[in-house]
């Protein structure tokens, strides 16, 4: 056989075994720490976009442009820290049963999430009126975790 | 007078003149304090393009869903037929214009604490809406919560009607944000825990817990409301963001949309500075 095609194989086989394993030793309490500290800077950079789409705060190319992107990434990070080890974990969470319960529904809600912060990221720099379109679609994706899925 | 019986006439122009401007409300007042009350949001079906006031919203609560009644001015779907009278005695006791007993998911028990001015305002605005042909829907409600006499008990044992008194001693603000929290706000119908009969903990005012469709619901006393101060709670009222960017429950969000962020800055500050004044109380375990 191949020597590479077997080396590389190998190498896929290592790798993925290892990295499976590592991941499925971290402790519950610390995959719900890293899941909270994500939804903890999409709050941060949500904030100022949701505050310029109300016209609360001078528009700000920049920043807004930054923050999408950040929002674009953060979007992506939460859901590995969703795993079923968590669901009964004594660490304080507001996660509610229905996660598991309503793997489909859930996994809508984060799919919309982030395919609506992926947008919001794609808008033109300095295109007020199409990054507050965005963002107005953004915010109405939150519900979809936190009203159903979230404890009060 | 020297002329008694021109006096007498004049006397009676006089009142026939003025008698129905006395009695007659402000349509434009009564159309903030209707945002003040929430009243669009029980009274408007939950559905894009749905006609306002017209009824159709479901709440579902432990004793089954209620479903809110058409309150425009339409003679049969609506409350047309109604006098301003049949419409003071549903907001202050809680009866219909036949006497039946309406269920406390209408929240009279909050609504009899609005001033007489006030409901003749609000009268004024619902009169002068756009009269819908929308049927009210039936109740959906478990058996024995059904039967409208039985709240005859409920109210005895939880119903004090009347209008709010000023608190002795408190001020103008404050006085205004309890006006505004306990009468047409009525917080503490998602905000104060209920007992098993559905009536609310008295001693736990607005100390949060199950809402009525059962979710959790905030505790707004100075325990858990110091941790933001005067201008988050503005912002958040008036934005649905929380200081950390965070987004309230939908039902919450709905109170923001059609109620909180419409009123006065003032009114607004009012109410903050009343939720202040509360004893802190301890988060009621679900």
């Amino acid at each position: 056989m191949n020597k590479t095609l077997l080396s590389a194989g190998l190498a896929l086989v290592v790798g993925l075994g290892y990295s499976l394993s590592a991941f499925a030793q971290a402790k519950p309490e610390v995959l719900v720490k890293q899941r909270q500290a994500a939804m903890t800077l999409v709050g941060k950079y949500w904030g100022p976009v949701n505050r310029m789409r109300q016209g609360k705060a001078p528009f700000n190319a920049d920043v807004a442009a930054r923050n999408a992107g950040y929002l674009a990434a953060l979007s992506k990070m939460p859901w590995d820290g969703f795993v079923a080890s968590t669901k009964d974990t004594t660490a304080k969470t507001r996660a509610l049963p229905e996660i598991w319960e309503n793997p489909d529904k859930f996994k809508q809600a984060a799919d919309n999430f982030q395919s609506a912060a992926a947008k919001l990221a794609a808008v033109s720099k300095g295109d007020e009126d199409g990054f507050k379109a965005a963002a107005g679609a953004l915010g109405k994706t939150c519900g979809g975790c936190h009203n159903d899925f979230r404890q009060k | 007078m020297r002329y008694p019986p021109l006096a007498a006439v004049l006397a009676l122009l006089f009142s026939a003149g003025t008698a129905p401007a006395l009695a007659q409300g402000d349509a434009k007042r009564g159309a903030y304090l209707a945002r003040a009350g929430g009243c669009l949001g029980c009274h408007t079906e939950q559905k894009k393009g749905s006609v306002p006031y017209a009824g159709g919203r479901a709440l579902g609560t432990p004793f089954g869903t209620f479903y809110g009644p058409n309150i425009t001015p339409h003679p049969q779907a609506g409350i047309g037929r109604w006098t301003e009278a049949d419409f003071v005695r549903a907001m202050r006791h809680g009866r219909r214009p036949d006497g039946a007993n309406y269920f406390p998911a209408f929240p009279y028990p909050s609504f009899t604490r609005i001033a007489d001015g006030d409901l003749r305002d609000l009268w004024a605005y619902l009169r002068s809406l756009p009269p819908s042909a929308k049927a009210s829907r039936a109740h959906e409600l478990g058996f024995f919560y059904r039967w409208r006499f039985l709240v005859t008990v409920w109210k005895w044992l939880f119903f004090s009607p009347g209008p709010l008194s000023k608190i002795p001693g408190a001020s103008e603000v404050v006085n205004r944000g309890a006006y505004l929290v306990q009468a047409l706000g009525h917080c503490g119908e998602c905000h104060t825990p209920r007992n098993f009969l559905g009536g609310p903990k008295r001693d736990r005012f607005l100390a949060g817990g199950k809402g009525p469709e059962g979710k959790g619901v905030s505790n707004i006393t100075p325990a858990r409301l110091k941790k933001w101060d005067d201008k988050e709670l503005a912002e958040f009222l008036t934005t649905g963001t929380t200081p950390d960017g965070d987004v309230p429950a939908d039902a919450m969000g709905e109170v923001i949309t059609n109620t909180t962020s419409l009123l006065t800055p003032q009114d607004l500050a009012a109410i903050i500075a009343y939720l202040r004044t509360l004893p802190p109380l301890p988060d009621e375990k679900c």
